[in-house]
């Protein structure tokens, strides 16, 4: 169990997003973790947040995978 | 180097090594402004009109458009024309602006699928990016063959007013000066960047405009509003002299008792081959 307590209530990506988003170190495909709110990088190894709809594609933000 | 206001050349051999806007400070001053850029929307929203008057002198449709820091104002000029927009920029505050699907992106590293848009749309958002030549490069590669880059920033000649009354006001009051407003490019650089970033039938032109200020420290503070504070890494980061900022204004050129402030504004066209 991670802390997705923040993530619960957060809207949906806009679709047409999802189509045009990679991930910006890897330029490599994201997948979407709807239940978190991220978008997933495994090349890069990171998780992008989703805030507001908003995805936010910055190394800086992003959450380091564990495995 | 800073002090010296040509874009330095040879940018791009040494483009790993230097940097000259501090991105962090970036994000903060424009998550600062998302607050306050409402304030000056008309005047940020008549300059994207002057760029998106361009599309016009083409007979090319666009159906799907990038909008890179476009500051709320040039996402709804674009669906006013039909054209499906994706809005970004590096403050998430300020992406949320553009009422559309906006995602928080830094320019020196783009999110974006190849061939994802027929128009990337980069209203007065490149000047404070480090490696311009590889911004541009991400920018053609998200666009689709035949597809249109048109972006305006300002060039040298822009707040040369002043630049130069805060450095003559910092020198009287200090003896030195420092970097107090950003290195912008000249023309021929930015038609140069295109044509290396691999764009086709590369095009710089320059628009001068004026804006008159009644009250010099209304210059100051819409600079503010816009996102558009000093991010260069040699700033000098200690608190100027009280006097610096009132000795500066006060020393402008006048005309009819009003402060002029002069943008030097680039437009940039490219297309991708």
């Amino acid at each position: 169990m991670d802390d997705t307590g923040e993530a619960k209530r957060q809207p949906p990506i806009d679709p047409r997003l999802l189509e045009v988003l990679v991930c910006p170190l890897t330029k490599g495909p994201l997948e979407y973790d709807r239940e978190a709110s991220e978008l997933i990088s495994r090349k890069a190894g990171l998780a992008y947040p989703v805030r507001d709809g908003i995805p936010i594609m910055l190394p800086e933000e992003a959450r380091k995978l564990e495995d | 180097m800073l002090g010296n206001e040509e874009w330095p050349a040879h940018r791009e051999v040494m483009s790993s090594a230097i940097e000259i806007f501090d991105r962090r400070v970036v994000r903060w001053h424009r998550d600062r402004a998302a607050r306050r850029v409402g304030g000056i929307a008309e005047v940020l929203r008549d300059i994207a009109r002057r760029l998106l008057d361009r599309l016009d002198d083409t007979t090319q449709r666009f159906t799907q458009a990038l909008d890179v820091g476009g500051r709320g104002v040039v996402a709804p000029l674009l669906r006013a024309r039909g054209i499906d927009v994706v809005s970004c920029d590096l403050s998430a505050s300020m992406a949320a602006l553009n009422g559309g699907p906006a995602v928080a992106a830094d320019e020196e590293f783009l999110p974006f699928a190849p061939d994802s848009f027929d128009l990337v749309v980069v209203s007065l958002s490149l000047h404070w990016v480090n490696d311009l030549p590889g911004a541009l490069i991400q920018l053609r590669l998200a666009l689709r063959p035949g597809g249109l880059l048109l972006a305006s920033l300002p060039a040298l000649g822009t707040l040369a007013e002043l630049r130069q009354a805060l450095t003559e006001a910092e020198i009287a009051l200090t003896g030195g000066a420092s970097p107090r407003v950003s290195p912008f490019p000249d023309l021929r650089d930015c038609a140069a960047l295109l044509q290396r970033a691999g764009f086709a039938l590369p095009v710089a032109d320059v628009e001068d405009l004026q804006v008159l200020y009644a009250e010099p420290l209304r210059l100051l503070h819409e600079l503010r509003a816009s996102g558009e504070t000093n991010a260069l890494c040699q700033r000098d980061r200690r608190v100027p002299p009280r006097a610096l900022f009132p000795a500066a204004l006060a020393a402008l050129p006048e005309t009819d008792g009003r402060v002029p402030a002069t943008l030097r504004l680039a437009v940039l066209t490219g297309w991708a081959p």
